[in-house]
């Protein structure tokens, strides 16, 4: 029972948060999955934020703080709800797949059958490996995660240079809501991480399942979730207790909290863009606190926005865009602000300096090394067919087939698309920087690493691909109430 | 109202479709093949286990602060000082014997190539050890 209240917390707080922050009109039938999902990820987000705050404020009284905040955040939620004066929406909704009806069947049973399997595997699989799966889990995120729970007034000793290997330097998402969790059961119990690690996993694949759902269509939405769950790798992830899944959720999250935002804008006042801006930085402040490469995927974010904004500014029909443009570009910089303070503190007050970056002699040396270059395009190469640990086909093969099958001919100007792109382009371009910089064996660091960081990745590019190219050149008619 | 956009699928697109929730249930088929079997769970408890193994040393040694760890050599070596690093945290475990105390993990072979510096305070069984450094020598 010592588990209901740290779970009652986390739940309550992302219901609270959410609610604070959704536009203010009553929250129509099909928004409840991806609102669902969302609350799961950012109540942990909070849950991890807080107990890291208690315990750089020195706070013992932990069950107080919890309360407190749940106070807080009941009476913003209150005084928010209180000014809805939009009623619920209406939603048109598209059907782009006039499928025969055995193909609806088929592809509703196969949705079935690959979640239930993906569930069934990750289930087994904690069960087998009930510490996770791999190194990094209690070499680097469970170790950090001890050191919060034990360490007492000493936590910081844990974030010391003389543990090779454990990434003191890594953000403190998982390790922090574990620890939290841990507080109030009284002992560093394995079943938490794993329990943590299965739930970000299944999140994701609800929100990108939940929301294509809303977004676009059924049968959209059931593809997607096909193609996720059928990812072995993604599978095998879901119990390795490492930080990629949960960092591929909140970059899922915030691509999601973006269309919602850019396809409402314009064409209704009461979907508040803006709301969605907000929601968006507060997952972009979650990813950033997640990993390192977080933070690489908030820059990434930023500059597509930034340069979409301008590029829309620059388009003589919209000579308003820019202006319209800059209100969520703020909104979603304040909201990201109090997350960023809180990394640049951790990183620099407590953290050693990471270990990707070495002398500017030895940077610059590589960077004029074109053969460096070529290893790592033929690693990208490589690994566009072998991500996934597919069988036979390939999944991002089986994308690109699905695009033949399914374009029409027509080409849309969707300034969406386009900064989702550019932010997906810039993240993986900043990993290829990080490559020709690493101080380690670029094949050795290419191998440990690359299919994890096309993982984080991988959930977003689905919602994209199904959000846009499965659309037969439709595009959602506008929404109506009434 | 509610405005419903509906358009007859290609054959194409149909084809598209099949294949690829065909070749998708494929990898649900390695998913299905690479899981534990549920008959004869085996339970990898190699952290647990560690945690025991380090169980009374843990109690030995003081609560906060450094100390310092020497090993096997070869692949095992890298888990097994991670494996007492977790096991013993918020103990701060350094790979070296420049420590006033030092834990010596040796799981599977018998102690040796140990610092003429370092004293054997006791031996907990199971390949742990503690030593205490008596300075250089």
């Amino acid at each position: 029972m010592a588990i209901a209240l740290p779970i009652g917390f986390c739940f309550a707080w992302g219901f609270l948060l959410l609610g604070a922050i959704w536009p203010p009109r009553q929250v129509s039938s099909s928004e409840h999955g991806f609102r669902l999902f969302l609350t799961l990820g950012f109540g942990i987000g909070l849950f991890s934020v807080v107990f890291f705050v208690t315990r750089l404020a020195g706070i013992t009284h932990l069950l107080a703080a919890d309360s407190f905040v749940t106070l807080v955040l009941a009476t913003v939620y209150a005084w928010r709800r209180n000014r809805i004066t939009h009623p619920l929406l209406i939603e048109s909704r598209s059907q782009d797949f006039n499928l025969p009806v055995w193909l609806r069947h088929a592809l509703t049973a196969s949705f079935v059958l690959s979640t239930l399997v993906a569930c069934g595997s990750a289930l087994l699989q904690t069960r087998a490996h009930p510490h996770g799966y791999g190194w990094d889990a209690f070499s680097i995120w469970n170790l950090h995660a001890r050191f919060l729970f034990l360490g007492g007034d000493h936590w910081r000793e844990g974030f010391s240079a003389l543990i090779p290997w454990s990434h003191p330097d890594y953000p403190l998402l998982t390790p922090a809501a574990i620890a939290h969790f841990w507080s109030y059961l009284g002992h560093d119990d394995p079943r938490v991480p794993a329990a943590l690690s299965i739930t970000f996993a299944c999140a994701t694949l609800g929100l990108l399942v939940s929301s294509l759902m809303h977004l676009r269509e059924r049968h959209a939405a059931m593809l997607a979730g096909i193609a996720l769950a059928s990812t072995p790798f993604f599978v095998e992830q879901a119990t390795a207790q490492y930080a990629d899944i949960p960092l591929a959720f909140f970059c899922l999250a915030s691509m999601v909290c973006l269309h919602l935002g850019l396809r409402n804008s314009g064409e209704n006042s009461a979907h508040h863009p803006t709301n969605w801006s907000i929601l968006a930085g507060v997952a972009l402040g979650f990813a950033a606190w997640t990993k390192n490469e977080g933070q690489l995927f908030v820059a990434a974010f930023l500059l597509a926005q930034v340069a979409s904004a301008l590029s829309a500014g620059r388009r003589p029909s919209s000579c308003d865009s820019a202006q319209k443009n800059r209100l969520p570009i703020a909104a979603l910089l304040i909201a990201l602000a109090p997350m960023l303070l809180l990394i640049g503190w951790f990183k620099h007050t407590i953290a050693p300096p990471g270990d990707l970056f070495s002398s500017g002699s030895a940077m610059l040396q590589k960077i004029a090394s074109p053969g460096r270059y070529w290893i790592i395009l033929r690693w990208y190469g490589k690994e566009f067919f072998r991500f996934g640990n597919w069988w036979i086909v390939p999944g991002t093969v089986l994308l690109v087939v699905l695009y033949l099958a399914l374009r029409s001919g027509t080409r849309r100007h969707d300034p969406a698309l386009r900064s989702s792109i550019l932010t997906l382009a810039l993240t993986l371009a900043g990993y290829f920087a990080i490559y020709v910089i690493t101080p380690y064996d670029i094949y050795w660091h290419l191998r440990f690493s690359l299919n994890r960081l096309f993982l984080q990745l991988w959930p977003s590019t689905i919602f994209l691909f199904f959000l846009f190219v499965g659309g037969q050149s439709r595009s959602l008619s506008p929404d109506k109430s009434i | 109202m509610s405005t419903q956009v509906s358009a007859k699928l290609p054959a194409r697109t149909t084809t598209g479709i099949v294949l690829f929730v065909l070749c998708s249930l494929l990898s649900t088929l390695r998913i299905v093949w690479s899981a534990p079997n549920p008959a004869r769970p085996a339970v990898d408890d190699i952290y647990s286990r560690s945690d025991q193994r380090f169980a009374v040393l843990k109690t030995r040694l003081p609560l906060r602060g450094v100390v310092g760890y020497i090993g096997e050599s070869g692949d095992s070596a890298t888990p097994d000082y991670y494996l007492t690093q977790y096991a013993l945290a918020p103990l701060v475990v350094e790979r070296s014997s420049a420590h006033s105390f030092v834990v010596g993990n040796f799981p599977s072979l018998s102690p040796k190539g140990i610092p003429l510096n370092l004293r054997l305070v006791e031996d907990f069984g199971n390949g742990v050890l503690l030593f205490a450094n008596e300075g250089p020598r």
